[in-house]
């Protein structure tokens, strides 16, 4: 049978005045749940109890209700409080300070009411909570194999994100009513489910507003099953038995795509009127544009503005753009920028002639608004990953040497300004060659390749953190005292003794030492901070490693 | 498979019997009765003589679960699918709520641009 076409704005009207009502309904509603939490301080413990059911019923309706109108963030507040409430009735025993806690909880969130919350749509649908709100990716994994699926939950745990596993789609459609993940993991495969992974996985994205990452997991290693991933929008495809810190390397690299800056875009156009409509284009594509009118301005303009692409026109009065583009090109700092022509030149010759002097690429006016941001997006993009693997370890995606040493220097000289410690940390894993050995280089390199995303996720932000050596990584971290650090790289630690790596059928887990100096004990340069942290490296060695001392 | 078109809802909060009503009605073109009780479903179930019934779980007085109990004395369940609808829950509660005779539990909150969809899904699973 087919769906009735709805009468889609009448509807929507319809929807919409219900959810005016339901915003009406908050503002009453809210005030009451904060006079009824005040209740709870008084009354005896029988009305204490009678109280805190009401309040919970009040509360269910609500988390149940609130989404449905667009109040995404209010339901899910409200529901976490019903928890919270449940859990006391569970107990029937109401601590004092928790109480309190409680009461305030239940205040504030009646408080911030209706004003914390975005404008709802009228139509509802499940909304990604804001990025700001959290740091932790959270990941939805599809796995009807339960010890895979809580294996994997645990160990991306372990990386600092948030997992949960399901082992039914009708489980895992429950979780994304409730909220929507970073990132989708699913098994190709399903046992008892009528649809693959992928089927679902398909009608899922279409669902979305967004597609969601998705990274995709089975035992079928054919070239069909590749294509339909790839179909479905899949940036990952595993085999089992799935690597998983090797999962773990792709998924960081999914959300640093997403959240890279955006580019910045430089173009050098005598007419106004276009440089503003491709400035028009390309800002709604999210990227960071300028414009320059007069080719003289160009040192200026790319010293300041340090752009990653160039749009140049070609026919310009003062100078043509092969010749702006020799000038760029002059200057080494600005080689890794990419340079494009914007011509309404169709002549092909005379486009290679101009391409030949300098410049990577020619767009042709008029430019559909797609072409042009294409165009600019994968230079840009392209750009921005080489200038990135030039300055970081290639493997690791960390600071090098040299530069992560240079760190040391400048947070010892704050330490020493501020007076508030600095701590540097020397990391090494335990009997790194023996994994070389017996499991060959490419195991070798998803150890490393763990470790560094293991600290890149625990450690803080202003922390930096550098490949040392082979398989020795510096940690510097600022304002931060030798125990607190201690503690740090003490879960770090434990953390990477439970990562499980997979090699040839083989399964196998690797420990690491660390030591610890701290400006606190005073520190006159550099290299003494180090050569401290080296000893207690040391002796964390020989202490029997899988330990962290301190110097 | 026989034809979907008549829905019993027994929902106590007004604001959501009003939205699954719109939701239901409009996207889905069924034809949908609203009760605010447990009781009143009771009483009208077989007057109005639904295809489908969609329950909330938490009302005041006579409950889901209670509710269904009841309406099993009166009405096939086993040809009249009777679906849960609750906030958030865990796997076993909804295995739970199957034991108890339910078809399905739809999650609260729901879309309703999606509830008919639901719904449709669950009759032709159960139907199909």
């Amino acid at each position: 049978m087919a769906e009735p076409d709805p009468p889609t704005n009448e509807l929507q009207r319809q929807l919409q005045l219900l959810g005016e009502k339901f915003a009406e309904r908050l503002a009453h509603e809210l005030p009451e749940l904060a006079s009824k939490a005040q209740l709870l301080q008084a009354a005896d413990h029988q009305a204490q109890l009678q109280q805190l059911r009401s309040l919970r019923d009040q509360l269910h309706k609500l988390a149940g209700a609130a989404g449905t109108f667009g109040f995404a963030s209010i339901g899910q507040r409200a529901h976490e409080l019903e928890q919270q409430a449940m859990h006391w009735l569970e107990s029937l025993r109401l601590q004092d300070q928790g109480l309190q806690e409680f009461i305030q909880q239940v205040q504030q969130f009646a408080a911030q009411g209706v004003q914390s919350e975005p404008a709802p749509n009228s139509r509802a649908r499940p909304q990604a909570t804001p990025k700001a709100e959290r740091d932790v990716h959270c990941i939805y994994i599809l796995e009807d194999e339960t010890s895979i699926g809580e294996s994997m939950r645990l160990t991306l745990g372990n990386f600092g994100y948030h997992a949960e596993h399901f082992s039914r789609v009708a489980d895992l459609d429950a979780a994304l009513q409730r909220r929507l993940p970073d990132a989708l993991i699913i098994d190709v495969n399903l046992g008892d489910s009528e649809q693959t992974g992928l089927a679902y996985a398909a009608a899922l994205q279409q669902r979305l507003e967004q597609p969601l990452p998705l990274l995709v997991i089975t035992t079928e290693d054919d070239f069909a099953t590749h294509l339909e991933a790839v179909r479905v929008g899949a940036m990952g495809y595993f085999t089992k038995p799935v690597d998983i810190p090797q999962l773990e390397n792709r998924l960081e690299r999914c959300f640093a795509q997403q959240q890279g800056e955006p580019y910045r875009v430089l173009i050098v156009d005598d007419d106004h009127h276009l440089a503003s409509r491709y400035s028009l284009i390309l800002r709604g594509a999210n990227m960071l544009v300028e414009v320059l009118e007069s080719p003289a301005g160009i040192f200026e303009a790319m010293s300041r503005f340090n752009p990653e692409v160039v749009l140049l026109d070609v026919n310009m009065p003062d100078c043509t753009g092969p010749e702006l583009a020799q000038i760029i090109r002059f200057n080494d700092d600005w080689l890794r920028v990419p340079i494009i022509y914007l011509s309404a030149e169709t002549d092909i010759t005379r486009q290679m002639n101009a391409l030949i002097k300098a410049g990577d690429d020619f767009v042709s006016k008029p430019i559909a608004d797609n072409a042009l941001i294409t165009t600019v997006f994968s230079r840009a993009q392209r750009a921005r990953l080489l200038s990135i693997a030039l300055s970081r370890d290639s493997l690791t995606g960390l600071l090098k040497h040299a530069d992560i040493k240079e760190q040391v220097g400048i947070e010892l000289e704050r330490a020493q300004r501020s007076g508030k410690p600095a701590s540097v940390a020397m990391l090494d894993i335990d009997l790194f060659k023996q994994v070389n050995d017996s499991y060959g280089h490419v195991a070798g390199d998803n150890v490393i390749r763990a470790l560094a995303n293991l600290l890149r996720q625990r450690l803080r932000r202003v922390d930096s953190l550098g490949r040392y050596g082979g398989e020795e990584f510096l940690v510097v971290l600022p304002d931060c005292p030798a125990t607190q650090a201690r503690r740090i790289l003490d879960e770090i630690r434990q953390r990477f003794a439970e990562l499980h790596f997979i090699a040839g059928g083989s399964e196998f887990s690797v420990t690491l030492s660390a030591g610890i100096a701290s400006t606190e004990q005073g520190a006159s340069d550099a290299g003494e901070l180090l050569e401290r942290a080296d000893r207690a490296l040391y002796a964390a060695k020989h202490g029997g490693r899988n330990q962290v001392s301190q110097s | 498979m026989p034809e979907l078109s008549r829905i019993l809802h027994v929902e106590d909060d007004p604001s959501i019997q009003a939205v699954a009503k719109v939701a239901l009605e409009a996207v889905g073109g069924f034809r949908v009765l609203s009760c605010s009780c447990g009781q009143d479903a009771l009483d009208q179930v077989q007057g109005f003589a639904p295809d489908f019934i969609l329950l909330d779980v938490m009302m005041p007085g006579m409950d889901g679960p209670q509710t269904l109990a009841k309406i099993a004395q009166l009405v096939d369940i086993g040809r009249i699918p009777v679906v849960f609808m609750t906030a958030k829950v865990q796997p076993a509660e909804i295995e739970h709520y199957r034991g108890l005779g339910a078809r399905d539990v739809i999650i609260k909150p729901f879309d309703p641009m999606q509830l008919a969809a639901q719904v449709r899904h669950i009759w032709s699973r159960v139907h199909g």
